[in-house]
């Protein structure tokens, strides 16, 4: 055997330490990213891991013959499973319920495959060295790349490369190990071809996943968003992307914060709770926007309502938010309610043929920030409206916030009642967001009468904060606007001009 | 002396009929080595689509007054309108609504609609021709009345009509490419020195002043429809100069300035401001003055199929009545006073003979011209000019953006030939939609009509293209590879074009004139100014002096 062989393999040893190490660390961040609660997932993902190692460990007696050729072999494999390991899980985290099997089984995987490495190093070096300095030399390299592994990880790769770019890299370095290994002693191992163009081949695969991660999760969002994403995904109207940090989940569409978990609470009390509650009769429910159910969710709280109809453009977030499980968790499975119908449907073609009346109407779109959803603000749609609700019903609009953009506020008032509704404007504040607003509307001679009392487990929306939040300080006081109409998309201009100060 | 002058102009059309044939040859020819050229060399782009346009075959036939199989049969109809563009269903409707049941519209095309036909695909439907009105002037009562049959004014508000909030056109309106950017509205604005600025203002005050002026008889000085102007002849005898000169003699020389008129003259009469009237030109600006409760003064009203839409509602009650694939093509006057019809079936071809007795002509000139060889009509024809234009639907997957305004109903670029596109879906309701239809509007006013109108015909689909995407790549860098299909049309006699001594002339007033109250004649050419309105009038004007010759 080759002198150089021992020295080689001892190098190998400290790569192979390494790369193990960021496979697991990989896998916990994953996990605690897609899955919330950091010491379990990490916990967990540790003792499999360890666990598989041990597997690992025991299975390499089975291994006779050809054991330089199978390091090699089981190198690049790592490198592969390792490598894809994080875009795997990236790309199945839609479907949570095959999550955790997928999750479970990346981490065993490697772990047998890395559990199998050093006994079987340490065998083919078995002859080279006494067996205290074997020992002590294997374990030495091991432990150091250990350390290595868990400096760089947090340090560096993850603020650098990210999960996905990182799992790629350190997959090319076991091949690239599994190749100089192939190349230097290609006299000492049975089929030195094969095992050659199966490095090559990997490694193009592994390059290729490190320059096109950038599709899977892009790089230019990562430094974008400051939180982790763990979630991204452009449907035909929008890009949908979940970040986290520790326990705070935070869902964006293109770019705009729609509802951070820690205070989103405070957004759809004061959405749904002065209205629902204020109609003891409202059987039917109808929410436009809102796709993540968290509207539907306080909604669903009345025993009353007897169904909740939700019109959604877009499949790809009502079926994100069905499916997730972390989402199930923060909309309580509200979309799966056999109350709820769910209709992905443009809302102002929808409404306008729709002929059914509702009780209570949610009108929940994004911010009015482009001429395409400044429609779901005019005269026209609110006319279209008012048409589809009960006589004694109560409309409730999100109308920005009125302390950035007050004209934008008082322009959705005053359009609302352009088209002879009475309106009831009241605001809070939503960490998040800041001070924001909302709108009810109802026929004029409905009388709006304060809930007296709500539902026992909320946690802001009371009948004091309520008399607050309708109470408009000077400096959102009421301004004079137009009416918002689709040959005049006055609101879309204010919109830009007000929020142009802020951001 | 007389003798000479006649040989002197003899000679002198002589000389001028020879050039023009040469100019002719020229273009025609080369179009034809530039197509065989393309031949050999491999396609450029790899774009699909159509190239059509209005029946040539039928057109072709009655200028060469091929021989007709003889007619099998005569029927009776007392009132035959031949045409079903906005003036013929105009005057169809006239009839209908004043209880005549005896009446027929014949259209020689497949479709009816002329000028006002339109396309659609699956994304949307879209133009081929007319694309918007404005708000109707409040005098306008004919039609009012009519935008409110057709529910595109719902209702008044105090005096003034609320035109349909889906109708009109949805924000943002205009754009204009100048200077690397999209700015708002078409009036150029962004990086025009302020000398110009204010040069811009002084004619926008000026014709605006204009337009609230009345003539020595009380009535607006530019009115629609024409025909209710002032007769005024201190502001009439700007008919007899033209828009260049005039703006010349007022000392208008900024670019700018000139660029816009230009792009209005083209957009309205499909010729530039030396080709048009004073008149003409003014009347763009000044006779415009409708108010609504909820638009602003001169508010646009549009649909994805354009005035396509305001056609089909104007059929809608009269397709009994309409006829397609029939083209006229002789009338005769026989000895009971009544008048002979030869049709042509295009679709069964089979020719008959149709006894009425009375008919409106809702064809424009040159059509007539053919169609009344049997009688005296004493007009000049050859005042009669046509603008041909090309019209492009382009389907897109994207349209790559330039910085500032972002993309609106009617987008134009400064310094082009064409007078830009509109997007088809602008009235959609619908948030997105990844690809858009944009008609693309070229009219063809480099060469005189009858040159741009043979070199258009001569043109394949590859030298359109050829034409229409290094514009676009001007306007949208990167277009091209985004683009699905484009379909071309080509209207070759476009529109009336409302030159020096056209409008008020003693020939048009002629050809307004009934023969023997039998003929009438309606369409927009006789106003001379191809617009919705006009068509519109002419269509009742002609509908009603049938009315009262019968009675």
């Amino acid at each position: 055997m080759n002198k150089k062989l021992p020295a080689l393999l001892l190098i190998s040893v400290f790569v192979v330490a390494t790369c193990g190490l960021i496979y697991e660390l990989i896998a916990g961040t994953l996990a605690s990213y897609l899955l919330g609660d950091s010491v379990t997932q990490f916990s967990t993902i540790i003792g499999v891991y360890l666990f598989s190692m041990g597997i690992g460990s025991w299975v390499s007696k089975y291994f006779n013959k050809n054991i330089l050729s199978w390091f090699i072999q089981i190198e690049i494999l790592v490198g592969l499973v390792g490598g894809f390991s994080s875009t795997v899980l990236f790309l199945v985290f839609e479907s949570i319920a095959s999550f955790r099997i997928v999750l479970y089984g990346f981490v065993s995987l490697t772990g047998i495959l890395v559990g199998l490495e050093i006994p079987l190093l340490m065998r083919i070096l078995k002859d080279r060295y006494e067996f205290k300095d074997l020992v002590s030399k294997v374990f030495t390299f091991d432990y150091i790349g250990a350390l290595l592994a868990s400096l760089i990880f947090p340090l560096l790769l993850i603020p650098h490369l990210g999960l996905v770019k990182t799992a790629y890299l350190f997959g090319m370095l076991n091949v690239a190990v599994a190749l100089i290994v192939c190349l230097s002693f290609k006299r000492e191992i049975k089929g030195a071809k094969y095992l050659q163009g199966g490095s090559f081949i990997s490694m193009i695969a592994l390059l290729s996943g490190f320059i096109y991660a950038d599709k899977i999760t892009s790089f230019s969002e990562s430094q974008t968003y400051s939180d982790t994403i763990i979630y991204s995904k452009s449907t035909p109207y929008q890009r949908i992307i979940l970040t986290k940090k520790n326990k705070v989940i935070r869902l964006f569409l293109n770019g705009n914060l729609q509802f951070s978990s820690d205070d989103e609470y405070r957004y759809h009390e004061a959405l749904v709770h002065p209205g629902l509650q204020a109609l003891p009769f409202a059987k039917q429910v109808l929410v436009m926007g809102g796709g993540d159910g968290l509207a539907v969710r306080e909604i669903l709280r009345y025993p009353n309502v007897d169904s909740v109809t939700l019109v959604d453009l877009d499949k790809g977030m009502t079926r994100l938010f069905q499916s997730n499980k972390i989402l199930l968790g923060l909309n309580k499975n509200a979309l799966l309610s056999p109350k709820v119908k769910v209709i992905n449907a443009d809302a102002f073609s929808w409404v306008k043929a729709q002929r059914k009346k509702f009780d209570f109407i949610v009108i929940d779109f994004p911010d009015p920030s482009n001429y395409a959803v400044g429609k779901l603000y005019t005269n026209a749609f609110y006319k279209l409206v008012k048409g589809i609700l009960a006589p004694k019903g109560l409309i409730v609009v999100q109308s920005t916030s009125p302390f950035v953009a007050p004209k934008s506020f008082w322009t959705v008032n005053k359009t609302l009642e352009s088209v002879g509704l009475k309106t009831i404007p009241y605001h809070n504040y939503v960490p998040s967001f800041g001070e924001w607003g909302y709108i009810m509307a109802t026929e004029p001679d409905n009388l709006y009468k304060k809930p007296l009392q709500y539902l026992p487990d909320l946690r802001f929306i009371s009948k004091e904060s309520l008399d607050l939040m309708l109470y408009f300080p000077k400096d959102m006081g009421k301004v004079e606007t137009e009416v918002n109409k689709l040959n005049n998309q006055i609101l879309v201009k204010y919109f830009e001009d007000e929020w142009a100060n802020v951001l | 002396m007389s003798g000479q002058m006649f040989y002197k102009d003899e000679f002198s059309a002589y000389l001028k009929r020879r050039s023009f044939l040469l100019r002719i040859g020229l273009i025609t020819g080369g179009i034809f080595l530039n197509s065989c050229y393309k031949k050999i060399r491999s396609a450029k782009y790899n774009i699909q689509g159509a190239l059509q346009g209005p029946d040539a075959n039928a057109g072709h036939l009655l200028r060469d007054k091929l021989k007709l199989p003889s007619a099998k049969n005569t029927r009776k109809v007392k009132t035959l309108i031949v045409g079903s563009g906005i003036s013929g269903l105009s005057a169809g409707r006239w009839l209908k609504k004043n209880g005549e049941t005896d009446f027929e519209i014949l259209e020689l095309e497949k479709h009816i609609g002329g000028n006002s036909y339109f396309g659609s695909n699956k994304i949307a439907s879209y133009p081929l021709g007319a694309h918007y009105i404005t708000i109707a002037n409040n005098d306008d009562a004919l039609l009012i009345d009519f935008l409110k049959e057709i529910d595109v004014i719902t209702h008044f508000e105090g005096q003034l009509p609320y035109y349909n909030d889906y109708y009109l056109t949805f924000d943002p309106e205009e754009r204009l490419l100048i200077n690397g950017a999209w700015q708002e509205g078409l009036i150029p604005d962004f990086g025009v020195p302020i000398a110009d600025k204010k040069e811009v203002r002084r004619f926008l005050a000026e014709v605006d002043q204009l337009k609230n002026t009345r003539g020595n008889d009380g009535k607006f000085l530019f009115n629609i429809p024409l025909n209710s102007s002032s007769t005024d002849e201190n502001y009439r005898k700007l008919d007899k100069i033209t828009f260049e000169a005039y703006l010349k003699e007022k000392g208008y020389r900024s670019k700018y300035l000139l660029w816009y008129l230009n792009y209005a003259c083209k957009d309205d009469y499909g010729q530039k401001i030396s080709h048009v009237s004073a008149w003409a030109g003014l009347h763009y600006f000044a006779s415009r003055r409708g108010m609504a409760a909820n638009a602003a003064q001169n508010a646009i009203l549009t649909w994805p199929e354009g005035n396509g839409w305001i056609m089909k509602k104007l059929a809608e009650q009269l397709k009994a009545h309409i006829k397609t694939s029939n083209l006229c093509y002789e009338l005769k006057p026989i000895s009971n006073g009544n008048t002979l019809v030869t049709v042509w079936n295009t679709k069964t071809q089979l020719t008959e003979n149709i006894e009425v007795e009375k008919i409106i002509l809702c064809a424009p000139q040159f059509v007539n011209n053919r169609l009344l060889e049997n009688f005296n009509r004493n007009i000049d024809y050859k005042a009669f000019n046509y603008s041909p234009w090309l019209i492009a639907n382009i389907t897109t997957n994207e349209l790559p953006e330039s910085k500032g305004v972002s993309l609106c109903w009617d987008n134009v670029a400064y310094n082009t030939s064409s007078v830009g596109y509109v997007n088809a879906a602008q009235q959609h309701l619908n948030l997105s939609e990844d690809k858009k239809v944009i008609t693309y509007y070229l009219p063809l006013c480099d060469f005189e009509p009858a040159i741009a109108r043979l070199a258009a015909y001569s043109r394949n689909y590859e030298q359109w293209l050829d034409i229409v995407i290094p514009e676009l790549e001007v306007i949208h860098p990167g277009i091209t590879k985004a683009i699905e299909t484009i379909d071309f049309w080509v209207w070759g006699h476009g529109m009336i074009t409302p030159a020096k001594d056209f409008i008020w002339s003693k020939n048009l007033e002629k050809a307004k004139l009934p023969i023997d109250n039998k003929i009438f004649f309606a369409h927009s050419d006789l106003s001379g100014v191809s617009i919705f309105e006009e068509a519109f009038h002419q269509g009742i004007n002609a509908a009603k002096q049938v009315i009262n010759a019968t009675s």
